[in-house]
């Protein structure tokens, strides 16, 4: 245990901090469940993303192997470099319970046959289609950028959360009631010692006295007065 | 006299044919358990030699791709060799100029996004007329400028289309401006030089016009695919076509879906009809019929007049569809795709 002072004043002093310790803890836990309905949404969204992702990039990949067998892989990828382009993103960011989540503008990244630098005459469709799956999948990457984020800095927030609460239940609390308990004993303990000191000094001046008038009496040659006899 | 050196040439096309893999030979192929063992069954081929050099820097899938590249580039380099400058040369150019095309247009892309040379180079496919020395120096170019001057300054043809749509592409910054010249200006020069009555050019012309007749119709289907409006459509289509002139495929096109299917149902193209096969979006399955209708009429010209370059036709298909064929058996055994959906979905002829 840290030094304390076994004051009344370092007792209210623990006292108080106890009380807000657990009005912080109280608030964590509303955070944390708060956090956890957000979670769970986002999981739910992000699950059916990752379906979709794994069902488009299969028919894309399915696509582009049927395009690298029969155009030769050659021709994708001289498709590929008339079809090269940046992809911009506007990010901008929401808070959702004190976490900064990323929020992706939603557009589509899939492009007409028309669009895609490309002369179609001399591209086979098979390319075309690989273009387009993969653009595609494209699209719900971005969208699961964006999910996937919220849900690891959620996910993130809720286990820093779960530590806090973690942390003042197990730990805090428990060491500071024990603080208190123990400024509380030593305060009793104290004022016993006190009472029980007061009580022998009460008693030893009280015998004192007595000595001191018997001898008085002894000197002056009286009886002693009923009740001050040896 | 020119009988005697069609001749020459049809004897040694035909002894390049006896090497072709049978039928047999890619079902065995088909049965194989993987990359390996069909490279081990191609050594025993005309692939031997490829495969030897292709190995030295590939392996596995990459190395069967290469030499099969390789082979393809050697095969049709023979070709251009053996019929020299004889006058039925320009019919069998006129179906490597393809090629010509496919590079040209390569090296645009990658100079138009700042590909780096050796990408460049690694997708080029020298089998036309253009030999790899003038494809390194076209790609060695700074610019899309200093490529089109430099096929000026060589005085091959393709800078004339080229040249005549620079201003547009340097306007919208749009490759496809660039290849729909190159490629319209390949279909129109083929056409314009077949205009004789010969035998051979008949056969070239009746393969081009049919050519140009598949390729309208796979646009066309992919254009109203993308709802691609009939004015920005009609830029796309070929004049030219054997049954299909381009007023006929614009009207389907202003037509729109279901209507422009059942508009190409009575053409003579209807066997390979795509019914509900466009609102699934597939069009490469009706694509694949298309090609393969094609692919079976060039390599049945090759069946015609054994004193016209028909056999050389024919040979030149069938090394096209041979290759394609090794390649489809091998991507798919790669991917471990079963030999049933190899054989009806993938092979061609």
């Amino acid at each position: 245990m840290e030094q304390v002072h076994p004051t009344r004043m370092e007792l209210m002093k623990k006292n108080a901090q106890i009380r807000l310790a657990e009005q912080g803890r109280d608030l964590l836990k509303e955070k944390m469940d708060a956090l956890i309905r957000e979670f769970l949404r986002v999981v739910h969204t992000v699950s059916k993303s990752r379906e979709e992702l794994e069902f488009l990039s299969e028919n894309a990949r399915r696509t582009l192997l049927t395009a690298q067998a029969v155009d030769d892989s050659v021709a994708l990828q001289s498709a590929s470099f008339a079809a090269k382009r940046m992809v911009t993103l506007n990010i901008k960011g929401k808070n959702v319970m004190g976490v900064a989540v990323p929020v992706i503008e939603k557009r589509s990244f899939s492009r007409s046959i028309c669009q895609r630098g490309y002369s179609i005459i001399g591209v086979s469709g098979r390319i075309d289609e690989v273009a387009e799956r993969y653009e595609r999948t494209v699209d719900v990457i971005i969208g699961l950028a964006e999910t996937e984020t919220a849900l690891r800095r959620l996910g993130g927030e809720i286990q820093m959360t779960r530590r806090r609460v973690n942390a003042l239940e197990q730990v805090l609390i428990p060491e500071l009631k024990k603080q208190a308990k123990y400024i509380s004993i030593t305060i009793d303990e104290r004022e016993r010692e006190d009472i029980f000191r007061l009580k022998k000094v009460k008693k030893i001046l009280d015998r004192k006295k007595k000595e001191k008038i018997a001898t008085r009496r002894q000197d002056a040659g009286t009886a002693p007065l009923p009740g001050e006899g040896p | 006299m020119i009988k005697v050196e069609i001749g020459y040439v049809n004897a040694r096309v035909r002894g390049m044919k006896g090497r072709l893999l049978q039928p047999e030979a890619l079902e065995k192929m088909l049965h194989k358990p993987d990359v390996e063992a069909i490279i081990s069954q191609l050594e025993g081929t005309a692939y031997h030699e490829d495969l030897e050099r292709a190995s030295v820097q590939y392996a596995g899938i990459y190395c069967i791709e290469h030499a099969l590249r390789m082979n393809l580039v050697r095969t049709y380099r023979t070709i251009l060799r053996i019929i020299g400058g004889e006058p039925f040369a320009f019919c069998i150019h006129i179906f490597l100029n393809k090629w010509d095309i496919q590079n040209i247009k390569t090296v645009l892309r990658g100079k138009h996004v700042h590909i780096p040379h050796e990408e460049t180079l690694a997708c080029l496919v020298p089998a036309g007329e253009l030999d790899e020395a003038t494809l390194v120096e076209l790609v060695k170019q700074p610019d899309i400028r200093s490529i089109i001057d430099m096929l000026a300054t060589w005085e091959i043809l393709y800078a004339l289309p080229l040249t005549k749509a620079y201003p547009r592409y340097q306007a919208k910054r749009d490759l496809a401006v660039l290849e729909y010249a190159l490629d319209k200006f390949y279909f129109g020069r083929a056409l314009a030089s077949l205009q004789g009555r010969s035998y051979n050019e008949a056969i070239v012309r009746n393969l081009l016009q049919t050519e140009i007749d598949i390729t309208n119709i796979k646009s066309l289907l992919r254009l109203l695919r993308d709802k691609v409006s009939a004015e920005d459509g009609r830029a796309v289509l070929i004049p030219g076509g054997k049954h299909l002139d381009v007023a006929f495929l614009s009207r389907l096109m202003s037509q729109g879906g279901e209507d422009a299917l059942a508009g190409l149902a009575r053409t003579p193209y209807a066997s390979a009809h795509p019914a509900g096969r466009l609102a699934g979006k597939e069009i490469s399955v009706y694509e694949k019929e298309l090609d393969r209708m094609l692919v079976t009429q060039g390599i049945g010209a090759g069946r015609g007049d054994p004193l016209s370059i028909a056999l050389v036709i024919g040979y030149l298909w069938l090394k096209s569809n041979e290759i394609t064929n090794i390649r489809i058996i091998s991507r798919c055994k790669n991917a471990f795709v079963p030999d049933d959906e190899i054989r009806e979905e993938l092979m061609y002829v």
